[in-house]
Parts: C-alpha cells; structure tokens; sequence
C-alpha cells in the first residue's frame, strides 16, 4: 500500500518529537516487568545448568526427601513436551535439536539440566544446589578453527563434521574483475562474541488458568506470537488454550526473540501444577544461557581499480554459531546474512562468498542488534580503508566513488537486496563535514614525531536492511518466514481509540509512534489512542520487534487500520449529517462537511450506544488491517559514521575523541525516538568496538560470567554524539518510512577500527579484530615493529612520513 | 533459617518486616513491601538499577542487607518526591532519557542525588557520577542532557537545598506501602 506523506503538520501526528506515553509509568516506578508481576501461590524456579562445555550426563538425582514435583529432569519433562527443533531450508542443513532440559548430553556452560522449585527464589537455589549431577567430561570444541580442523570430536555425534550448513554466492566473474584491478588486497577480520544484554534479564512465570482451562505464560520475549506458537506446538495443545502475556520488557537487542528451553519447560511444568512458576534468569545465568551475538570470522579480499571503484570481492565467512540451532533463526542467520551485507553500499557486481555456520562447545548464537550487519562492515569497511591507503586515495573519498549514487537508485545488489532510495555518498560527505575531517589531518600533520600518542579518523558506511518481508525470510531458508503485521483499531463509546498490535517493545516507545500514525490519519491529539500489545489471545497476531520492522510493518498496519476506520467513521456520519461521505474531512477531532460536523466523541457515542440512529452505516468502529511489504527486501536505512580517536603508543589505550552520524531513515515519525534509538545503537556499537566481549579458556570454560567482568559503556566512556540526518522516503513504504532499530550499532567497529588504523598507519599497525581493547592495539602495534618499517606506499609520490597515513594524499 | 526484624522507614511508612537474615533489602522492597520500582538487574552490584537511598545517601538495594538496615530511613523511586524529582522527572520524558525503563529508576535516584549534591555542573561531571549506573538503551547522551537541565533548573531557584526531604511527610504513606 502507498500513501502520500503527512500533508500537514499538525503538530502531533507523523513527525512530531514528542515525549513518550510509556513515560510517566516507569518515571513513577510503576513500570511491570516479569520479575514484578505476582500472582498468588506462585512458586519460583531456580535451573540446575551445565558446568562444563561438553559432557556425559550419566545421572541427575533429587535429593532424598524432596517432593517429586518439586525438582524436574528431562526425563519428567518428556511426556509433557517435545524438544525445541529449528529447521531450515538451506541445502545441506543440519538440524540440532535443542533439549528442554539435557537429555545424555551437555553441550555448552549454562544448558538447563533441571529445574527445582522453591517458595523463594533463595529456597528454589538452595534446593537446586543440592540436586545432584553425575557428568562425565569429554573434550569440548573450543572456537571456530577447533570445529574445523581434522579430526576434530564433533558437537553432534550423528554429523560428519561440525558444520550446521555451508551456503555460496557467486555472481558475475571475479577472475576477470580481478585481472583489472590496480590493488588487490586479502585480509582477515574478526568480531568477537558479545552478549545483546538487556538489563532486565529473561524470565518465565506460567501457570494453568483452569477457571478459563487456559495455559497462561507471561514472558520477557521480542515475539509473543512465536513463543505461544512454540508452547502449543511441542505441548500438543491448540493455539486458543496457550495465552501468552507480555508485561514491559528491559531492553531486548535481539535476547529475547528466541524460543527459550526455559519457556517451554515452565509451560510444561504448569500443565501439571495447580499453582503458577515463575523462573527470572540471574545475571550469571544470563551470561552463559542467553544467546549471544557475533563470533564473525572472515578472509576477504577486494579488488580495485586506480580510481577507487570496488571492482570485486571474495569472501570466506565462517560463524561460530554454538551448540545449537535456536528457533527460529537456526545457527545460519549470522553467516547467510553476514555473506548478503558484506558488499554494503557499493557497486559491486562481481562477488564470490562461502559463508560456513559452525558448531562449537559455546552458548547458542542468536540475534543481536544489527545480527550480521555489524561484522560485515566492519569487514569491508575495514578492507576499504586499506584498498583506499594502498591506492593512495583518502579512504571517505574512495567511499563516495565506490558507492551506488543516488542516480541509480532503487539498485539491486549483487545480493538482490534493493537499496531502494537514498544518496549514500552525501551522507560520507556530510559527515567528513561534521567530522572535521581536514582539520583532523591538519592536527596529525602537526603532531610530534616523539609524540606518545597520535589521533587518527575513520570512517564506517553502511546499509541497514529493515522490515524485510517473507520472501527474504524465506530466502534464508527460515521455517517462519515473517512478513506480515496486523492492526486492530477500535473506537469506543466515549470516543477513544484502542490499536492492538501483535508487536512487543522493549523500549522503542510503540505506546508513543504507532498511535501517531493513528492521529495523523484522524487529526486527533493521539493521547487519544492506548496502544496495546503483548497478549496473544486478545489482540492481533504479529511478529514480534525485531529486524527494525515495527515502524514500517505495524506502522504500516496502523496507518491502514486508521484509514479503513476513517472510511466508517465517513459512513456513519454521513448519515448524521447527511452530507455524501467523500464530502467529510477529519479536522481537530470532529468530522466536518459543507454543512456542518460532528466531534468524533459524539459521533462515536450516538454510533454505539443508538446505533439505530444511523441505519444503513456500513460495519462498526472496530477494523483490522493486515499489512504486507511491497518491496520483499524490505527498506535500507543508510549513513556513515566518523569516529576520532586518540591512541597511547604506550598503552594501546583508545580515546573516542569525537563521533559523528550521518544517516537517512526516510520519513521519522518522532525525532525523539529515532535520535534514541540512533545514539543507543551507535553506543552499543562502541561497546562491541572497543569492550564487549565473551571469551573462553583453551577448555572451553566462559571466562566472563559475571556482569563485573563484561566490559560495557558507561557514561564516562563515551563522547556526545553528533546527528545529521537526511530525509529521503522510501518509495515502497507507508509514509515513506523505513527502519531504525538497528543502524546505530552496525558501523562503529568498522569508523573506530579505521580510525585506530589510520592513526597507527606510519607503524603499519592495523585493526582486524573486535574488541579492540588496549591489549590488542598494543599487540597489534608490537607486531607492526617485528614485522620492520611500514612497507612502501603503492602509490608513487606518496610520503611515508607523513602522519595519519603514508599514502594519503596531501 | 535465622531471621531479622529489621524497623525501617519507606517512603515515610514505617514498617517492620521479619525476613531470613539473608534478605537484601531490594528483596525486602520488592518482595514484602510490593515496591517493584526497585529493579535488580545484576544483583552484584555493578548495574545500578536498585539504587535506593538509605539515610539520604544512594545505594546498591542489592549488596545491602536488609538486617543493616534497622532505624533508616530509606526512598524508593515511588516515594521520590519533590521539586527537584519533579524536574528530573519532566526533563527525563522531555529529553527521551529512557526508553525499556528498567535503569530508569536507579537512575532517578542517582540524578536526584546528583543535583541535591550540586555535583551535575558540566557534562563531564555528569557522565562521571552516572558511572555506576548501567543504561543499555539510551547511549546516555538524553540522560545526560536531562540531568543538566534539571540541575540547571534547581541551582536557579534559591533555597531548593534546605527544602523538604522526599518520602519525609509523616502521616502518609505511598499507596503500594501497603500491598
């Protein structure tokens, strides 16, 4: 469906900065989240967990005495529930099935192997650590390259390796391409583990309605839908007698749109109880037995020619996806993501990918805020800058050279995605501008030579695929393939308005954006409209919020939902004031004709309380509008971040001097939320840039499973950001919208990654691995020395002495 | 199990709460007082979002024990009243400083000992007292920003210094004292 722009600025509907509806709740302390909500009778849940990375479970036992309903082993659970199994199309794919609770089997720290239950949460813990657990070690695969070496013991006994699926692009003739080229670089990039990390963790608290003989299950989830789907799958129940209930959710980033064990097995658990369970995930749980984001691994090599046009790329990607295949992203998302994003925004036509998805001995991988997008740019974005250095040209100048132009927009890529609109080169532009990049290359120019520190910029471009639709899903091979969101509007007596919506925030302010797209289309105040979500048998299906979608698929669904109510709302007061419906106009909460009008609030009351007042109106003042893309790829949100950094030669220590944004995500309903939601990603990216990080022990052993140990911005961490937008409107959306979940996060380790490099280019020092923490620059510059001077530029009549970059042109 | 009996004042409610010694008191707050403004995100004291105040001075509600905590007098985000939680307040909504609302109250409280403290002067000393205080949404740039306004509100109107302590008001207590 297309619709025109706002046609005016009311002043509160589309485009309107206004503060939130979801505030005053949470600033009063009356915010509900999973942990808050009591039930009477409810008993808590502690979860017994894998201590080892890989293992025989040869027995669990209940200590002596204990009720036999209040610890529960997989073998209790059996008859109740089937296992988690995530399927995908892809040729060649491996299914994993993921236990409820660990069958004969361990295979990473923090796999549920029991659940004990308690009056308290303290008391549920005492008893769970008296549950004894008989495991037998065996060797864990440790990293992608264990997975992948000869020989190695394998995750699953029945595959022949460790790999979940191999996928592969080809496209155009690279040898060709390459035969071309002036430079041809091949390098290897890493992003390391991370954890999304809501700060509200998860939790589950279930219980068996038998008034309604319904399975009731509030949960902290992205996905209401999927997760009441899930339970009354593998529970064998039907859809209408399993109620999931979202209460506010803390923060998501991905976390929380996975169908957890611990969701299932509590669901389960209730069946047979006649009290409620409620289980919330500690944060040392949280660290181990929530999924986690990235573990990217590639070898790229670029191609290109004299003036900077990308002419090829090869890529080698494998992603250590853990243990298991998650539902229902399965353990190939990252990899066939990451292979589709890593040509970015450039015109590249010739393209050779394997993207490889990898079991190992580690906690599942799932989404996270920008899922793949953040590792493939920040691995061609990295290789640019070297291509750029090599071909002695700057590197943002390259950017604009190599970029599709706004000319050739909606472009298909070389993945057949469509950038559908949008100048991506401006937004290098613009912010080299806001950047102050000449001034930053005339304070290197003016640095010390006996300097201990020097300052470098860099610059990360990307694309931010957003509200993509099923077939793209499906290309992916998923067994759900989204794609569709529904609205319910409905005007009551008094003449305010409820929209369900099947979407669930985590923060993103929906109470807020989805009822101004409502009050546009009315011309009303949209405090007029409760915007409700999370509850699965009382409003519309939906998705779930993720993949940057909410905005354009139940804003879409909103802004359709609100226009067939305005088509009845014309009927009905076309009778009242019998004037032809075409004739009436929605002005400041009345519906006007030539003759007169009517406040909506009357016309809303003589409708449902006299409906015989009004014969002949055409339906009620209660609609459900479905909505479907119409471009399959969905909508790409696009920019370029600067980042200046300061890097102590001593310490390797990295100061984020100044960060600038420049991007462009169409039509912006609330400037408020959308400068939130950028500066919340782009910090977030800073954190997987420069700290976060889950790694493991040569045994397999998490090394950081507490929140103390995990790296994580701070205030005192980072600058003020600075935003520029453009405005270019999707021409395949509502209102000319496109997502803005996650672009924030997708190019600071590729800008701080240039940016470190590029103030370490004298040294040959270059950044090829996330987080780059003071231990891998001083790593990364101490290799640099042993390796012997900076070699020569490629480019004659560059000067390698010259600060900031040998073959930067002066 | 060993239980305390711990006498506090919330809010400006008294209440004595018999819990095992080894309540903390955010599980007190939380668990028999149905104050579940009081989030605990970490229960190790690195997240900040159980920052109550204890005696006036903000805490971690979740490394304190409930037994230390005999005779104080201690505010919760729902009793935090005021002008100067009024302004932070307004200028949080205004500023988008939270979005999922799970750090929001600890750091309210945090703010609001910050501007009591005349310690939220600059930017830079902003961001340095929010340092224990985790926000995984907002990047901190709009909290930042909401705080200074909000400080910048309050320097502006004498005598806010000597002005009434929240939750103090005898002879009222806060509707979910009781649930």
């Amino acid at each position: 469906m297309k619709a025109k722009p706002p046609h005016r600025d009311t002043g509160c509907g589309v485009g309107a900065g206004r503060p939130r509806r979801e505030d005053a709740r949470h600033l009063a302390g009356h915010g509900r989240f999973l942990a808050d909500v009591a039930l009477p009778g409810t008993r808590n849940v502690a979860v017994v967990r894998s201590p080892v990375p890989h293992g025989a479970l040869r027995s669990v036992r209940a200590p002596d005495g204990v009720s036999g309903t209040d610890v529960w082993t997989a073998a209790d659970l059996a008859p109740l529930a089937r296992p988690l199994v995530a399927t995908a199309a892809l040729p060649g794919f491996r299914t994993a099935p993921l236990p409820l609770l660990a069958v004969d089997t361990v295979r990473y720290v923090g796999e549920p192997i029991a659940l004990a239950l308690g009056d308290t949460r303290a008391e549920a813990e005492d008893l769970a650590r008296r549950i004894t657990v008989d495991i037998e070690e065996l060797p864990p695969v440790v990293g992608h390259r264990a997975a992948l070496a000869e020989g190695a013991p394998r995750v699953h006994r029945e595959w022949p390796d460790n790999i979940y699926a191999t996928t592969s692009v080809t496209a155009g003739d690279v040898d060709a391409a390459a035969r071309r080229a002036a430079v041809s670089l091949t390098r290897e990039y890493t992003v390391g583990r991370q954890s999304p990390l809501p700060l509200e963790t998860r939790g589950v608290l279930a219980h068996h309605d038998r008034a309604e003989d319904q399975l009731v299950v509030w949960t902290s989830t992205q996905t209401p839908d999927l997760v009441r789907d899930a339970i009354a799958e593998l529970l064998g129940l039907p859809g209408n007698r399993v109620r999931v209930i979202v209460p506010d959710v803390g923060g998501g980033f991905g976390a929380k749109c996975t169908v957890y064990p611990e969701e299932i097995a509590l669901a389960a658990v209730a069946t047979r109880l006649d009290h409620p369970v409620r289980w919330v995930e500690d944060r040392a749980e949280a660290m181990v037995a929530t999924t986690q984001g990235r573990d990217h691994h590639y070898r790229l090599t670029g191609h290109a020619a004299a003036d900077g046009e990308l002419l090829a790329l090869e890529a080698d990607i494998v992603v250590d996806a853990g243990a298991y295949s998650v539902h229902p992203w399965t353990a190939t998302m990252d990899a066939s993501m990451a292979s589709a994003m890593i040509p970015g925004p450039y015109r590249v036509r010739d393209y050779r990918c394997t993207a490889r998805s990898v079991a190992t001995h580690s906690t599942p991988l799932g989404p996270c805020r920008g899922v793949a997008r953040p590792a493939a740019c920040f691995g061609i974005e990295r290789l640019i800058d070297d291509l750029a250095h090599e071909l002695g040209i700057e590197p943002y100048v390259m950017r604009t050279r190599a970029m599709v132009g706004p000319r050739s927009m909606p472009y298909t890529s070389v993945a057949h995605k469509v950038y559908d609109s949008g100048d991506y080169p401006e937004a290098v532009r613009r912010v080299s501008r806001l950047i102050g990049h000449q001034e930053v290359r005339a304070r290197q120019r003016a640095t010390d030579p006996g300097s201990r520190t020097r300052i470098g910029v860099g610059y990360g471009s990307f694309t931010e695929q957003t509200a993509h639709g099923c077939l793209e899903w499906a290309s992916r091979g998923l067994a759900v393939t989204f794609g569709v969101e529904s609205a319910r509007l409905v005007m009551d007596a008094t003449g305010s308005l409820t929209l369900g919506v099947g979407v669930q925030s985590q923060g993103q302010g929906h109470e807020t954006t989805l009822a101004q797209v409502v009050a546009e289309v009315l011309d009303i105040a949209p405090e007029r409209v409760a915007v409700r979500q999370g509850d699965t048998a009382y409003l519309p299906r939906g998705d779930g919020t993720f993949a940057s979608r909410t905005m354009v698929m139940a804003g879409g669904a909103a802004y359709g939902a609100a226009n067939l109510l305005a088509q009845r709302l014309r009927s009905v007061a076309a009778v009242l004031l019998d004037e032809p419906p075409d004739r009436l106009r929605f002005e400041g909460g009345s519906i006007v004709g030539d003759r007169g009008g009517r406040t909506l609030t009357a016309l809303a009351r003589e409708f449902c309380l006299t409906p015989d007042h009004v014969p002949g109106a055409d339906g009620g003042l209660d609609v459900t509008f479905t909505y479907r893309p119409e471009v399959q790829t969905g909508a790409f949100t696009y920019g370029t971040h600067a980042a200046v950094v300061r890097v102590d030669l001593d310490t390797g220590e990295v100061e984020l001097l100044d960060y600038a944004v420049v991007e462009d995500c169409g039509t912006v309903v609330n400037p408020l939320v959308v400068e939130g939601q950028t500066i919340g990603g782009t910090v977030q990216g800073i954190g997987t840039a420069l700290m976060e990080e889950l790694p493991r022990d040569s045994g397999g052993l998490p090394a950081v499973t507490t929140l103390g140990a995990y790296r994580v911005p701070r205030a005192p961490d980072v600058p003020r950001i600075r935003i520029e937008q453009l405005h270019t409107p999707s021409p395949h959306t509502v209102l000319g919208m496109k997502g803005v979940g996650e672009s924030g996060a997708i190019p600071p380790p590729a800008a701080i990654g240039n940016a470190i490099t590029d103030a370490l280019r004298e040294f040959g020092a270059r950044m090829d691995r996330t987080p780059m923490t003071a231990a891998r620059v001083w790593a990364a510059l101490d290799r640099a020395a042993a390796s012997g001077p900076s070699r020569a530029p490629a480019v004659a009549g560059a000067r390698t002495d010259a600060p900031g970059g040998g073959a930067v042109p002066r | 199990m060993n239980e305390v009996s711990p006498r506090l004042r919330v809010n400006g409610a008294e209440h004595t709460v018999t819990v095992p010694a080894r309540t903390s008191l955010a599980d007190l707050l939380r668990d028999r007082l149905g104050l579940t403004g009081t989030h605990l995100g970490c229960e190790e004291g690195v997240c900040g979002a159980c920052t109550v105040l204890v005696d006036g001075l903000p805490v971690r509600g979740c490394l304190t024990l409930a037994a230390t905590c005999d005779g104080a007098e201690v505010v919760t985000v729902e009793g935090l009243t005021g002008a100067d939680a009024d302004r932070l307040r307004a200028a949080f909504s205004r500023e988008g400083a939270l979005q999922c609302g799970f750090c929001t109250p600890g750091m309210l409280i945090t703010a609001y000992d910050l501007v009591r403290r005349r310690a939220a002067g600059s930017p830079e000393e902003i961001r340095a007292g929010l340092g224990g205080n985790l926000c995984r949404c907002t990047g901190y740039q709009a909290l930042v920003r909401a705080i200074a306004s909000a400080a910048g509100e309050s320097a502006g109107e004498p005598g806010t210094r000597g002005g009434a302590e929240p939750g103090t008001r005898t002879g009222e207590s806060h509707p979910r004292d009781r649930a």
